[in-house]
């Protein structure tokens, strides 16, 4: 899950990283005082998406206006979010901006510590016309900290305040299970100091619980419902619902669906050992999705059993076309009761997709 | 074949909840028809003396093997507990971790793999089906009378689907030497590369079938790393960017991971990618 700008400051402030000062403030608050940050504010939307700056979500005024500026911000949305949060800091005079980071490299099962001496706005163009310009150390994760030889390393000739920041930004990424903790710009003021002026955090999914995380907020509310029941689920924009087991499966169904030239509504995994009434959960769920004109259900396992599906799918009782696909213990049952009750069945996953194709045609 | 035959002894870990119940009985079937060693032991701390689906149960892995022979484990325990279960495995000398478990923490994976390097262990998984070798052994949850013996490796990082992907071949009467499952989440024991090494050395196998899906670049780097003949499906050509499709590794993150640019890259390399499962047998076909 990500965390909003003004919480990735709070884990930095907690690892000992300076952030800003500045303040959080919502609709209808009272903004108070603001002159303890100076002539100059920096309002920043706290939405959940990149290039904010670019699309007006960041503001630099007099303290003066600030308020006025903040009530216009609120009534805007930034790439489709409305702005319900509002950090307001302190603005500083930087004299130079280097990027910070610590991610999960999928490659060799290890974190990995990125450090550049041009931040900003352009480090994704610079990571990727001039690699070299970006300096990579990986650690093992034994480790409980960043040996001195490899902040070392990342830093370079930089200035050495620098190296405390790394090693602390480290500490954070460990401390939060984090997946990806970066300070981007990480600024040299004029007066010397060092500052993280932006923070983007995200926590590992499979760790929210022991991080005090109660709800995910990266899902929408029907994702959570799904969640709930223990089904992976994700909102597409089509009319074609998809109940899969597995994950690469499910996956397979919708590109099969967009190579017959159709659009999935959705990406519903069940899971393992789909039973009666997980499947009746599944395709009620999808029924009540907007704009769903005909599921497909695509089961294929060694210990799925057929006729439970099957009864699952009756007891639904959707008004939506359901194009059933299933393989596993006993097929000819279900195949039976499915026909009872006037549902398609087929035995491959092509066939099931191309009558789908063919009927909404 | 790799990884497993017939002579490996294995020992369950979770072998008293429900999946680790139900998964032993089923290993054990499959190692009772082809003649195989099969599970030996099961685990459950505080459950020692008991026993599940027929074998018996210790408290620690070092237990059990003080009564019993064994080089794998298979690794059904709760998320919270399973990245210690590896360690558990790789410090009692086990060859082979096969951790099955879903939601690990990725912290806890990444602790627990580089833990095992340390003591030359096999990670397989996790959030992973494990293993099959056909006639040989089935290490896992994979529904094992899709498979057949035969000349084609399957690595996957999905279950389900690779199931299908065996099927398919299985009806296009193309068995398999070895199907291993290396698990959806964004760090895992063993990579495409790790896996096609094996198959490389592995004189039975002589094509091998990648499946690959979004997230990453594990796909093209285990390509690029083997000269074995290769035939690719990667899933998830229609998955928006930025949203977990069920696996916590599969996500197209900062424009990087998406399946065009992978297919692309596959087919830079000369590599025939399937559109579709259904696709696979005739592309493979082939090279046998």
């Amino acid at each position: 899950m990500k965390l909003r700008e003004f919480e990735g400051k709070r884990v930095f402030a907690e690892a000992g990283i300076p952030v800003p000062r500045g303040r959080v403030i919502r609709p209808g608050d009272e903004p108070g005082d603001l002159d303890e940050f100076g002539d100059e504010v920096v309002l920043k939307a706290q939405v959940d998406v990149g290039g904010r700056g670019k699309a007006g979500g960041v503001v630099i005024c007099p303290t003066a206006e600030a308020p006025a500026r903040a009530g216009d911000l609120f009534g805007t949305t930034i790439r489709g979010l409305p702005v319900t949060e509002i950090l307001v800091e302190e603005r500083l005079p930087i004299v130079h901006e280097y990027y910070c980071a610590v991610m999960v490299d999928r490659s060799t099962s290890q974190p990995v510590v990125l450090f550049a001496e041009a931040g900003g706005v352009e480090i994704e163009e610079t990571a990727k016309n001039d690699p070299d310009r970006v300096r990579r150390v990986g650690i093992s994760p034994l480790l409980s900290g960043l040996p001195p030889f490899a902040v070392r390393d990342l830093v370079g000739a930089a200035p050495k305040a620098l190296a405390p920041i790394v090693s602390a930004l480290y500490r954070a990424f460990l401390a939060n299970d984090a997946i990806l903790a970066e300070i981007n710009p990480l600024a040299i003021l004029e007066d010397g100091r060092v500052m993280a002026v932006d923070a983007k955090v995200i926590v590992d999914d499979n760790a929210l619980a022991r991080q005090g995380i109660a709800q995910n907020r990266d899902l929408s509310e029907r994702e959570r419902e799904a969640e709930r029941h223990g089904f992976s689920y994700v909102e597409l924009d089509g009319d074609v619902g998809v109940v899969g087991n597995g994950a690469g499966l499910t996956m397979a169904t919708l590109d099969l669906i967009e190579h017959y030239g159709l659009r999935a509504a959705n990406f519903l995994d069940v899971g393992g050992g789909a039973d009666r009434e997980r499947v009746a959960h599944a395709v009620r769920l999808l029924a009540l999705s907007p704009g769903v004109r005909v599921i497909i259900v695509n089961l294929l396992g060694g210990i799925t059993r057929c006729d439970e599906v099957a009864l699952g799918i009756v007891d639904a009782g959707v008004r939506q076309r359901i194009i059933v696909r299933m393989a596993g213990t006993n097929e000819e049952e279900g195949r039976a009761i499915l026909g009872e009750h006037g549902y398609e069945m087929y035995g491959s996953m092509d066939e099931a997709v191309a009558a789908a194709a063919g009927g909404t045609r | 074949m790799i990884l497993a035959d017939r002579k490996s002894g294995v020992i369950v870990a979770g072998a008293t909840g429900r999946q680790g119940l139900f998964h032993i009985g089923l290993m054990n079937d499959y190692a009772r028809e082809v003649g195989g060693t099969g599970v030996v032991a099961g685990v459950t701390p505080g459950k020692g003396g008991q026993e599940a689906a027929g074998v018996p149960v210790y408290n620690s892995i070092r237990e059990a093997l003080r009564e019993h022979d064994a080089q794998a484990s298979v690794i059904f325990v709760p998320a919270s507990a399973a990245g210690d279960s590896i360690m558990e495995s790789a410090a009692n000398g086990l060859e082979l971790a096969v951790a099955i478990t879903e939601h690990i923490p990725v912290h806890d994976t990444m602790k627990a793999i580089n833990y095992a390097r340390l003591y030359g262990t096999t990670v397989i998984g996790p959030n992973c089906p494990g293993l099959i070798s056909p006639g040989e052994a089935k290490l896992g949850i994979m529904p094992a009378h899709l498979a057949r013996p035969g000349p084609v490796g399957v690595v996957s990082r999905s279950g389900t689907l690779t199931y299908e992907i065996v099927d398919e071949l299985s009806r296009a009467g193309i068995g398999q030497s070895t199907v291993v499952g290396i698990g959806g989440d964004p760090v895992i024991g063993s990579t495409f590369t790790d896996i096609l090494a094996r198959f490389e050395r592995d004189p039975t196998t002589k094509a091998v079938v990648l499946v690959g899906e979004v997230g990453g670049a594990l796909e093209q780097e285990g390509a690029a790393s083997t000269s074995l003949p290769l035939v690719a499906y990667i899933a998830g050509v229609s998955a928006p960017p930025d949203k977990r499709m069920g696996h916590a590794g599969a996500i197209v993150e900062g424009g990087e991971g998406d399946a065009r640019s992978k297919i692309r890259a596959l087919e830079g390399m000369g590599i025939a990618v399937a559109s579709r499962p259904s696709e696979i047998p005739d592309l493979v076909r082939p090279y046998l």
